[in-house]
C-alpha cells in the first residue's frame, strides 16, 4: 500500500495529464463513431455541434434550449425536465469537481496543446496583473447570467429566436471542435437575419481571440468560461477536492508559479483547508510542484489520492541533478 | 587605517590571536564530544585549513561576494562566476569593524566590514570582483557605501521592503533581472537556458543533500549534533559547491548507517532544541556549542546561515530563460522568513511546524546586540510558541567571549527546566 502511494505521489503529473487528456479528447470528439454516447448533461465543453464525432454533449446546450421554452410551459410541467436535467448534470459534476476542466474538457485540452506549441517555439507566456486578474475573473459570472437570462427573455417573447442558445453561438468550441471531424460548416457567418449575423460574427471574433489568446496566455479562455462559474457555485459537495494544510506551507510560491490560472491564494492562503478557487481547473499541477510533504493534496470523498511529497517534488521539478546517476 | 593588532601582525598567521580564536572553537567542537561522525573530518579539516592555518581556498574565475542569502547564487554560477558568502563570525574582525559602525550595531555586520577592510582576509577566498549587497536591513544597506569606500566594487541588489504583495514580487523580479545584466557586464558572458539550467542543477543537488541531512535530524534519539550541522552549512559559504555536496552526501550515507545501527549521538533524554534568530557563523558557534555542551541537542534551526539558506527549492513551470529567472526570484523572496519584512507570520508558522515535526522541547532565540529586527520580533514569537506549549529562551549576545559563563548558566537552567517539565509530564 505504501509503495503504491509513493508511486502515485511520485508520478510525473504532466505526462500523465497529456495522455489522460488525449484519451478523453478522443472519447469525446471521436467517440460518436464508436457509438459512444455519454448523454447530454456533461459538465464540460463536449460540443454538440460536432454532430458526427461527439461522444456526449455539453450541458449548457440543452440548458439554454430548455430555458428558451415559452414561460407557461417552462414554469409548468417542463420545469420538471429542467430540474432532472440539472440533477443529472450535478451528479456528473460532483464526481470530478473542476477536474472536468483540467482533465476532460476538450477545449481545455486544445488550449494546453497550443501552450505546448508556444513552449516548443520558445515564446514566453503573458501574465495578468493582480488588478486585471480580479476584473477578468468576474466576466464568467456575467456570461453565466446572460446565458440564463437571454433564453428566459426569448421564452418571454422579448428577444428573437435567432438568439437561441446565445452562449453556443459565441463559444469557440462550436467552431473549433467540429474541425476535428472535418466539419467546416460552423466557420461561417449566418446572413439569415440581423441578429444571426451579429451573433455569428461575434462568434468568429471570439474564436480568433481564443486561438491567439491561448497562444500567449495559458488557459486563456477558462477565465471567461460560464461553465467554470456554474461549477464553482455548486462545488461544495463535490467528491474530488483540493485541500491545503496551511501549517505545513512555507508560502514559497512554487504552487503559484505552476498555476496556469495564476491563482495567488494557492500559495498565500494558509487559513482555508478547502483551497479550490473559482478559477481553478483542478489540474493538480500545484500539488505536483509543492515541496512540503502533505501541504497540498487531492482527496476523493475524503480519501487522499495524490499528495505533495518531497521526493515527488525533487523527481518532478529538479531537472538534471543526476540523482539516478552514480556519484563521483 | 591602523591595525589594532600591530604587535601581533609580525607573527605568522597560525600563531595570531585570530587563528587561535578559530582553533579554540574548532577544538571544542571536535574534542568535547565523543563519536564525531568520521565523515565530518572533511569539514573539520576544511575549517582548520581555512581559519586556523590561513590556507588559501581561492577559486578560478570571477569571484562574487554576497552579503546575504537573497543574492541568487544560481545566476552567479550560470555566468561562470563563483559566489562567496561574506557574512563573518569572527570576534577579531568584529573589533576591527567597530570603527565603521555605531557602538550598538550587529556583530555580524561589523565583522563582515572588518574582514572586508583587511588586506589578508580570512578565509582567503581571493580578491572579489564584485560584492552583491541586497538591500535588506538598515545596517547592511548602510554598509554598502563603506564597502565601496574600502575599494570594493559593490552592487546593491534592491529588495522590496515587504514581500507579500504582487507589487513587491514584480519589483523583485525586475531587480533580479537587473542583477543578471550586471553579471553579464562583469563576466562578458551570456546567460543562456543551458548554463542557467546547469547552475540550478548544481544548487538543487546541494539542496537535496541538505534536505536529506535535515530530515535525519527528525529522528529521536539524535543521529548527529547541531554543532556539526552548523559547521556543514557554514562551509557552504565558501567551499566549492560540488565538493561540498559530495561531502554532505557521504555524511548522509553515514547517518543512514547510524540509523540502522540504532546509534545515539546524544543522550536519549537530551532536551531537543530548535535554534532561531541571529545566524551562528563560524567561529561564533558559541551558543549552539554551549547548548550541546550542557546536555541539549540542537535538532533544527531557523537561521539564515543554515536552514533558511538551503531549504527552500525552486520550481519552474516552463524551462524557458525568462520563466527560470522569475522562478529563482520567487524562491529568494517569497518563502524568506527574515525579520526585516513587516509581517512575521511566516516565521512563526515555520517555527511551529519545525517544533512539531522535529519533536522539539524548547526554542533558543539568539539576538545579536544591535540587531533590532530580531529583538522586535522576539515578543510575538515567544507568545506564539508559548501558546503552543513550547518554552523559549531569548538570549542577547554578540561575538565577544565575555558572556560565556553567564550564557552557560542560563542555558543549563533552561535545559534543566525542560528536563523537569518532561519528568513531570511522564
Amino acid at each position: 500500500m505504501k509503495r503504491l502511494k509513493d508511486a502515485i505521489d511520485g508520478v510525473d503529473l504532466n505526462r500523465f495529464r497529456i495522455w489522460f487528456q488525449l484519451a478523453m479528447f478522443v472519447l469525446l470528439v471521436y467517440g460518436g463513431y464508436l457509438a459512444i454516447n455519454l448523454g447530454n448533461h456533461l459538465p464540460m465543453f463536449a460540443c454538440g455541434f460536432n454532430q458526427e464525432g461527439r461522444g456526449g454533449i455539453c450541458y449548457l446546450m440543452p440548458l439554454q434550449h430548455q430555458l428558451a421554452r415559452p414561460w407557461p410551459q417552462l414554469f409548468g410541467m417542463a420545469s420538471l425536465g429542467v430540474l432532472t436535467g440539472f440533477g443529472i448534470f450535478w451528479l456528473w459534476f460532483i464526481f470530478l469537481n473542476k477536474g472536468w476542466c483540467g482533465y476532460v474538457c476538450p477545449l481545455g485540452t486544445i488550449q494546453d496543446w497550443i501552450t505546448a506549441l508556444r513552449r516548443r517555439l520558445g515564446v514566453r507566456y503573458a501574465r495578468y496583473t493582480q488588478d486585471q486578474f480580479r476584473h477578468l475573473s468576474r466576466v464568467k459570472y456575467v456570461l453565466l447570467a446572460l446565458m440564463i437570462l437571454i433564453p428566459l427573455g426569448i421564452g418571454g417573447g422579448w428577444f428573437s429566436r435567432d438568439m437561441g442558445t446565445p452562449f453556443c453561438l459565441i463559444c469557440p468550441a462550436r467552431m473549433v471542435l467540429p474541425l476535428f471531424t472535418g466539419d467546416l460548416s460552423h466557420l461561417t457567418v449566418d446572413f439569415s437575419s440581423k441578429t444571426a449575423v451579429a451573433m455569428t460574427v461575434l462568434g468568429m471574433l471570439i474564436t480568433g481571440l481564443f486561438l491567439t489568446g491561448a497562444f500567449v496566455k495559458k488557459r486563456f479562455f477558462c477565465f471567461f468560461c460560464p461553465m467554470s462559474a456554474l461549477h464553482y457555485l455548486i462545488s461544495r459537495p463535490a467528491l474530488l477536492k483540493l485541500r491545503k494544510d496551511g501549517d505545513k506551507c512555507t508560502r514559497c510560491g512554487d504552487c503559484y508559479r505552476a498555476c496556469d490560472m495564476e491563482i495567488k491564494a494557492i500559495a498565500d492562503d494558509v487559513k482555508n483547508a478547502d483551497i479550490m478557487a473559482d478559477d481553478c481547473i483542478l489540474c493538480l499541477k500545484c500539488v505536483a510542484a509543492c515541496p512540503e510533504p502533505g501541504a497540498l493534496k487531492a482527496t476523493f470523498a475524503t480519501i487522499t489520492i495524490f499528495e505533495s511529497t518531497e521526493a515527488g517534488f525533487i523527481k518532478r521539478c529538479q531537472k538534471g541533478i543526476g540523482l539516478d546517476q552514480p556519484k563521483r | 587605517m591602523t591595525n589594532p593588532n600591530a604587535k601581533t601582525a609580525a607573527l605568522p598567521y597560525n600563531r595570531s590571536r585570530q587563528a587561535r580564536e578559530a582553533e579554540t572553537m574548532l577544538d571544542h567542537i571536535t574534542d568535547d564530544f565523543d563519536d564525531n561522525p568520521p565523515s565530518m573530518a572533511y569539514f573539520y579539516d576544511l575549517f582548520r585549513r581555512a581559519y586556523c592555518r590561513g590556507e588559501s581556498i581561492e577559486r578560478e574565475g570571477v569571484r562574487v561576494g554576497t552579503t546575504c542569502i537573497h543574492a541568487p547564487e544560481e545566476l552567479i554560477y550560470a555566468f561562470g562566476a563563483t559566489p562567496v558568502r561574506l557574512c563573518n563570525g569572527s570576534y577579531h574582525y568584529d573589533q576591527i569593524g567597530a570603527d565603521f559602525m555605531p557602538a550598538k550595531s550587529c556583530s555580524l555586520v561589523k565583522a563582515t566590514l572588518g574582514m572586508l577592510s583587511s588586506e589578508n582576509a580570512i578565509p582567503k577566498t581571493g580578491k572579489l570582483d564584485l560584492i552583491v549587497n541586497p538591500t535588506t536591513c538598515d545596517q547592511k544597506k548602510k554598509a554598502s557605501a563603506m564597502m565601496a569606500g574600502m575599494g570594493h566594487s559593490v552592487y546593491e541588489l534592491e529588495l522590496p521592503p515587504a514581500k507579500e504583495s504582487e507589487q513587491a514580487r514584480v519589483y523583485w523580479q525586475r531587480s533580479v533581472r537587473e542583477f543578471a545584466v550586471r553579471l553579464r557586464q562583469l563576466t562578458g558572458k551570456k546567460l543562456t537556458r543551458k548554463n542557467l539550467m546547469a547552475a540550478m542543477a548544481k544548487t538543487s543537488r546541494a539542496q537535496v543533500a541538505f534536505r536529506t541531512l535535515h530530515n535525519f535530524r527528525r529522528k529521536a534519539p539524535s543521529l548527529i549534533l547541531g554543532k556539526d550541522v552548523f559547521l556543514v552549512t557554514n562551509a557552504y559559504f565558501f567551499d566549492d559547491i560540488d565538493r561540498w555536496t559530495d561531502a554532505v552526501e557521504r555524511l548522509n550515507a553515514e547517518l543512514a548507517q547510524r540509523e540502522k545501527d540504532g546509534f545515539c549521538a546524544a543522550q536519549k533524554k537530551a532536551p531537543r532544541i530548535l535554534f532561531t534568530g541571529s545566524p551562528p557563523v563560524f567561529p561564533n558557534l558559541k551558543l549552539p556549542l554551549v547548548i550541546e555542551q550542557s546536555g541539549g541537542v540542537v535538532v533544527a534551526d531557523e537561521t539564515c546561515s543554515a536552514n533558511r539558506m538551503l531549504y527552500d527549492m525552486t520550481s519552474v513551470d516552463e524551462w524557458l530563460l525568462n520563466n527560470m529567472v522569475d522562478s529563482l526570484a520567487d524562491k529568494y523572496l517569497k518563502p524568506c522568513t527574515c525579520p526585516i519584512f513587516p509581517n512575521n507570520d511566516d516565521r512563526i508558522r515555520r517555527l511551529l511546524d519545525l517544533a512539531k515535526s522535529f519533536a522539539v522541547d524548547g526554542v533558543v532565540y539568539q539576538t545579536f546586540a544591535g540587531c533590532q529586527v530580531y529583538e522586535m520580533e522576539q515578543r510575538s514569537v515567544a507568545e506564539a510558541l508559548n501558546k503552543a506549549g513550547i518554552v523559549m529562551l531569548a538570549v542577547e549576545t554578540d561575538y565577544s567571549p565575555d558572556d560565556l559563563g553567564q550564557l552557560t548558566t542560563r542555558i543549563e537552567a533552561f535545559l534543566e527546566s525542560i528536563k523537569t517539565r518532561k519528568r513531570k509530564a511522564t
